[in-house]
């Protein structure tokens, strides 16, 4: 016994720790450099430009531009006079507008991390307000900066425009009004001198393109809309005289694929255009126009995304974002006359790559090294040390009077190994390190084998059952649409685990079954089906089936007195259970009801404030008047709280007549131990229970508190069948992943519910809110965690062995999906927010849920002794 | 899928303290009704695989109109291979080929003689044409409703399709009732066997929980995003019904499994669990 305790423990301490060097490898760490980058005197090539006007065309992938059948006639034109030189800027996945943006401001290769932050945009999280960028390079210069368009600019910029008009992306069928809102801002701002740098984000095309796709009637029209604001923008420039030198640089963010969306790695959705334009570049040659893609989607010559932010500082004069991970483009080497500005500028380049190079591997040695000593590495580590000693050689004695011919190759040749080290640091993983993650998983999984196989052949049918579960669910991580509709896997193991119940109950009768005693069982599994069936339409979840109709929607929108009876319903049964329950005397005890009823009152003041067309035309409409308001939620949700937290604390160290006053000393003294001892009682584990039943209604959507007594029912049901311990865990494990996903959850990140995680936090508190986050979306996982041990009332059954088995074979699944998987198109989509919540269900709902919940509530062989 | 808990490696052979019950059904002995008996399940798929297009292409439709010719080759082999209710052939054979397995039911019931058993006359057509028609009727009236009240708590759709729901239900109510019916009549015992899933193995009972079986293993290709009209609600679920009858009306008159059911034992796992804790 001591042994099996042992090994379990030892597998929950080895799976944190296999999830950790997972991560590490699945997620890079790369370390931003602070601050912002300055000028050393040395290093300064004067400015070619001293304004930019930025134009993106959201999704302007590169054959809209360059094309035959483009709508940019114009902007063609001055392509063949040279004056446009164009690109095909490689956009690298994720393919939406927040990483790109990233990518285009500050030089480096954004991480899944930011597509999560994309996603789930809390406003300072993902700002770039801190980071080194061109456009804080500008302002430091003193420059304003003015933009108008996609308001994803001003969620990462904060502050940092002058002027500025936002446009939501969030009507993505309005083809004309979102560019009309910036277009009509644009002669206004050709006409100030004051701005530095002028921002346009046009959010037409793409939604013409997620709308209706790129070969759209409405495309070609829109083109030579944006053509036309690139006409008035570039006349502007050669007839203004405070435009004289300014750079106009044109680009898409990202392209879009075949069907107009975009996100993933096709050739389409990495190669959006890239132009910069000025009457300056005349000068450099001309070029043919339209012409025909080099390859899939190539126009012209192929360059990083992240080569945008160091040419443009070069061309402005202004130090490179430090964090960058771009190379000057080569082309424009020329606008410079002399040669030793051009190796300023490619040696300040060089420097900077070094730079974010020391940083990210802080035991790598460049030093001035011979050359001879260097092998013939090209590439890696090894090779960028190799050219940077060719480099140090070269420029010994300082960037004047060395011929470009001489040090610009061996610039370029650092410049290119530098960016390929680092930028697959940024997106590649560590594949050593997610094997290690999953070999440490699958040891914890091995330490908790024996257990579990001995518990299983026990009890052939759940075993096996179990069995079944683990393997069909580690064979569904791997396919997508497995992954998006987990739901229906759930739901489709509860039905097949209330048969199995079912045929259980009935063989267990001892020979023939009589109409009698057979009916009252049936009932019950009748109940629990129709329960079972009525949860999974609760809420519907998922890709596929997540639009059709529902109760928590469709049904409730429809019928709010059915909701609003249901809800009332499911409070008074709370209510009851608090004052039965309350570990109080007799009359005191109805002091109990007041958590219930400030609970119930919060949630009408929740509903009257957030979703108020619930309360319409209802009676409760009527009866609520302005009382509801006269304390805030905050101070309502902290009233409810307290109550519940004095309520189970009664029950905790309350009177109790077993115990006399120094044993509550003691339990004081001794609080951890004691405590967990203490609730082994069961009236005090009663109590605690109906505290967090009401307190996980609180943290619940409105519409899914119905939920919470139709688990009292299911719950009752279950403990009229008489199951053994294993049966219960499976149960329990099954209704924790069913209940999940019930409430509407799913496992895309998009679907992480914030409604009540700032209930009663004045002050944004990172652990506050992540824990009432947890609550909110684990509510009916952590409802049957707490259940487990009252349904297992009968038999002593260590549930925590296998549940671990349970939890780390699901993480080895997930893990070994997206190892297998990670150059899929859907592995930052699909795959990684899995392994997110994954995560999330071994580390929180595991760990700080199932085994405290063993732990705190275990009726084990040292019962109070 | 290795691990079903249903399958025969789960369960326990009959024991002997059992009170003696309905033993198993066997397929009559003639000839024509042996060899039928292994063509029908491999004939019943080639009717569905032909009609599987235009099931796909409009479910309802398809459906219904299928429905009449699956319910005529069902009653043609419950007529031409199973003994009706109330029958003396139900254990005949049993005696014969069977009895080192299970001598004691068997050899029980085999007390009316087998006067029946080799005349084939018309009455003998009649005396199962009419327990044939009654069972389809009751196939229809009671048995649908049920199944289709089965469907929706497994997850069929309560508020649409329910054209399909009815539609698949008498489906898998022909497959499944129509034979359990004729061959057991109303026999209370029986149908609570049927209700506990502890029937004793053999073609009618296998092909029954069979339907059942693969028609919950037919959900699996639902929720996949191929688009493919065939993933459309009720059709997986019945291809599912179908292969499932057909296996499990081959598996279950194999010696292995025949005359063996579903127990799980229950009152040993608690014992054993409360000594080792």
């Amino acid at each position: 016994m001591g042994l099996r305790r042992c090994t379990t423990v030892i597998a929950n301490l080895l799976i944190p720790v296999g999830i950790l060097i997972f991560s590490s490898g699945f997620f890079p760490y790369k370390p931003l450099i602070p601050g912002l980058a300055t000028l050393e005197a040395d290093d300064v090539a004067p400015a070619i430009f001293d304004k930019v006007i930025f134009m993106v065309v959201d999704a302007l992938r590169s054959d809209f531009v360059y094309s035959n059948h483009s709508g940019f006639q114009f902007t063609q034109s001055l392509i063949r006079s040279g004056a446009a030189v164009p690109f095909t800027a490689y956009a690298s996945s994720p393919t939406v507008t927040m990483p790109r943006l990233k990518a285009i401001t500050t030089g480096s290769v954004p991480s899944f991390l930011d597509v999560i932050l994309n996603i789930a945009e809390s406003d300072t999280s993902s700002t770039l307000a801190y980071q080194d960028t061109w456009l804080a390079q500008l302002k430091a210069t003193g420059g304003r900066l003015v933009m108008y368009g996609d308001d994803t600019w001003l969620k990462l910029f904060p502050g940092m425009f002058d002027r500025a008009d936002g446009t939501t992306s969030f009507f993505v069928s309005d083809f004309t009004e979102v560019d009309h809102n910036v277009t009509r801002h644009v002669s206004n701002e050709l006409s100030q001198d004051d701005w530095s740098a002028f921002i346009m984000h046009y959010l037409g095309l793409d939604h013409i393109g997620h709308k209706a796709g790129p070969k759209s009637p409405f495309m070609v029209p829109k083109q030579q809309e944006m053509d036309g604001v690139v006409q008035e923008v570039y006349t502007a420039m050669q007839r203004q005289q405070h435009l004289q030198s300014t750079l106009l640089v044109l680009c898409g963010d990202h392209g879009m694929n075949e069907a107009g969306n975009h996100g993933g790695s096709s050739a389409g959705e990495t190669s959006p255009a890239l132009l910069f334009m000025s009457p300056k570049f005349e000068t450099l040659g001309s070029r043919a126009s339209p012409v025909e893609p080099s390859g899939d989607m190539v126009y012209y010559q192929r360059v990083e995304q992240a080569d945008i932010a160091p040419t443009l500082a070069g061309l402005l004069g202004v130090p490179i974002p430090l964090n960058s991970l771009g190379v000057f483009i080569p082309d424009f080497l020329e606008m410079w006359s002399e040669s030793s500005d051009q190796i300023r500028i490619q040696y300040q380049n060089a420097k900077q790559l070094l730079n974010t190079l020391t940083t990210t591997f802080p035991g790598s040695v460049f030093k001035p090294a011979s050359i001879e000593s260097c092998g013939k590495a090209s590439s890696g580590m090894e090779g960028a040390q190799c050219a940077w000693a060719q480099v140090q050689h070269v420029l010994a004695g300082g960037p004047e009077g060395v011929a470009h011919s001489a040090a610009g190759p061996a610039l370029s040749q650092f410049s290119r190994i530098a960016q390929a080290v680092m930028s697959r640091t940024a997106s590649n993983y560590d594949v050593s390190r997610l094997g290690l993650g999953l070999l440490v998983t699958a040891l914890a999984a091995l330490f908790v084998l024996p257990t579990t196989v001995r518990e299983c052949t026990r009890q052939k049918p759940p075993g096996l059952f179990l069995t079944m579960i683990v393997i069909t669910y580690a064979i569904m991580m791997f396919a997508s649409s497995y992954v998006e509709e987990e739901q229906q896997f759930w739901y489709w193991i509860c039905s097949g685990w209330i048969f199995y119940l079912h045929i259980k109950s009935q063989s267990a009768r001892p020979g023939h079954t009589r109409p009698s005693t057979m009916w009252p069982g049936a009932f019950s599994i009748l109940l629990l089906a129709v329960c079972q069936r009525l949860l999974r339409r609760w809420n519907q979840t998922g890709q596929k089936f997540a639009a059709e109709p529902d109760i928590a929607h469709t049904f409730f929108g429809r019928h709010p007195e059915v909701f609003w009876l249901l809800l009332a319903l499911t409070y008074l049964d709370a209510g009851f259970r608090l004052v039965r329950n309350a570990r109080l005397p007799a009359l005191a005890r109805l002091g109990a009801l007041a958590p219930a009823v400030l609970a119930f009152t919060f949630k009408l003041h929740f509903v009257a404030s957030e979703s108020p067309e619930l309360l319409e035309g209802t009676f409760l409409s009527r009866v609520v008047g302005g009382w509801l308001y006269s304390v805030s939620l905050v101070l309502h949700a902290r009233l409810v709280f307290g109550g519940l937290a004095a309520i189970a604390l009664l029950a905790l160290f309350g009177r109790k007549p077993s115990h006399s006053a120094q044993g509550r000393l003691a339990s004081l003294i001794y609080c951890l131990p004691k405590s967990a001892m203490l609730i082994k009682t069961t009236a005090t584990r009663e109590s605690i229970h109906a505290a967090l039943h009401v307190f996980l209604m609180t943290q619940s959507r409105a519409t899914n508190v119905p939920l919470f007594l139709l688990f009292r029912v299911t719950a009752r049901m279950i403990v009229a069948m008489n199951l053994t311990g294993f049966e219960v865990t499976i149960t329990t494990l099954i209704f924790q992943y069913m209940t999940f996903f019930a409430f509407g959850g799913s496992n895309a990140i998009s679907s992480v519910d914030l409604a009540s995680a700032y209930n009663g936090v004045g002050s944004y508190n990172v652990a506050l809110v992540g824990v009432l986050t947890f609550v909110s979306n684990w509510a009916g996982p952590i409802w049957w965690a707490s259940q487990g041990h009252r349904l297992r009332s009968q038999s002593a059954h260590d549930a925590s062995a296998l549940l671990t088995f349970h939890v780390a074979m699901s993480m080895i699944s997930v893990m070994a999906a997206c190892t297998a998987l990670r150059t899929h198109l859907f592995i930052w989509t699909v795959f990684s927010p899995k392994y997110l919540y994954s995560m999330a269900w071994a580390l929180l709902n595991h760990a700080a849920i199932n085994l405290l919940a063993e732990v705190l509530f275990s009726r084990s062989r040292h019962h109070i002794s | 899928m290795a691990s079903d808990p249903l399958s025969p490696g789960a369960s326990t052979p009959q024991t002997p303290t059992e009170k003696p019950s309905t033993p198993p059904v066997n397929i009559l002995s003639s000839p024509i009704s042996r060899v039928y008996s292994i063509i029908h399940p491999a004939l019943l798929l080639a009717l569905g695989a032909t009609q599987f297009e235009s099931v796909v292409a409009n479910p309802t439709k398809g459906l219904l109109s299928t429905l009449p010719w699956f319910t005529l080759v069902q009653i043609l082999y419950v007529i031409i291979c199973l003994p009706p209710a109330g029958s003396t052939e139900t254990t005949a054979p049993a005696d014969g080929k069977s009895s080192s397995r299970s001598p004691g039911p068997a050899s029980r019931h085999g007390k009316h003689g087998k006067r029946k058993q080799h005349v084939n006359s018309w009455t003998c057509i009649w005396s199962r044409l009419l327990p044939a028609l009654l069972a389809l009727a009751l196939t229809f009236v009671l048995a649908t409703p049920v199944l289709a009240a089965l469907l929706v708590l497994f997850g069929a759709p309560l508020t649409t399709h329910n054209a399909e729901t009815i539609l698949g239900a008498a489906h898998m109510a022909v497959l499944s009732a129509t034979a359990l019916i004729y061959t057991h009549g109303l026999d209370r015992s029986v149908w609570n066997e049927v209700w506990g899933i502890a029937r004793p193995a053999d073609a009618v009972w296998g092909s029954a929980l069979g339907t059942g079986l693969g028609a919950w293993f037919g959900a699996i290709p639902i929720p996949l995003d191929w688009d493919r009209p065939w993933q459309a609600f009720p059709i997986t679920i019945l291809t599912g019904a179908y292969i499932g009858y057909a296996v499990g009306s081959l598996a279950a008159r194999t010696p292995i499994l025949f005359g063996k059911r579903i127990v799980f034992a229950v009152e040993e796992v608690d014992d054993a669990e409360k000594k080792s804790n």
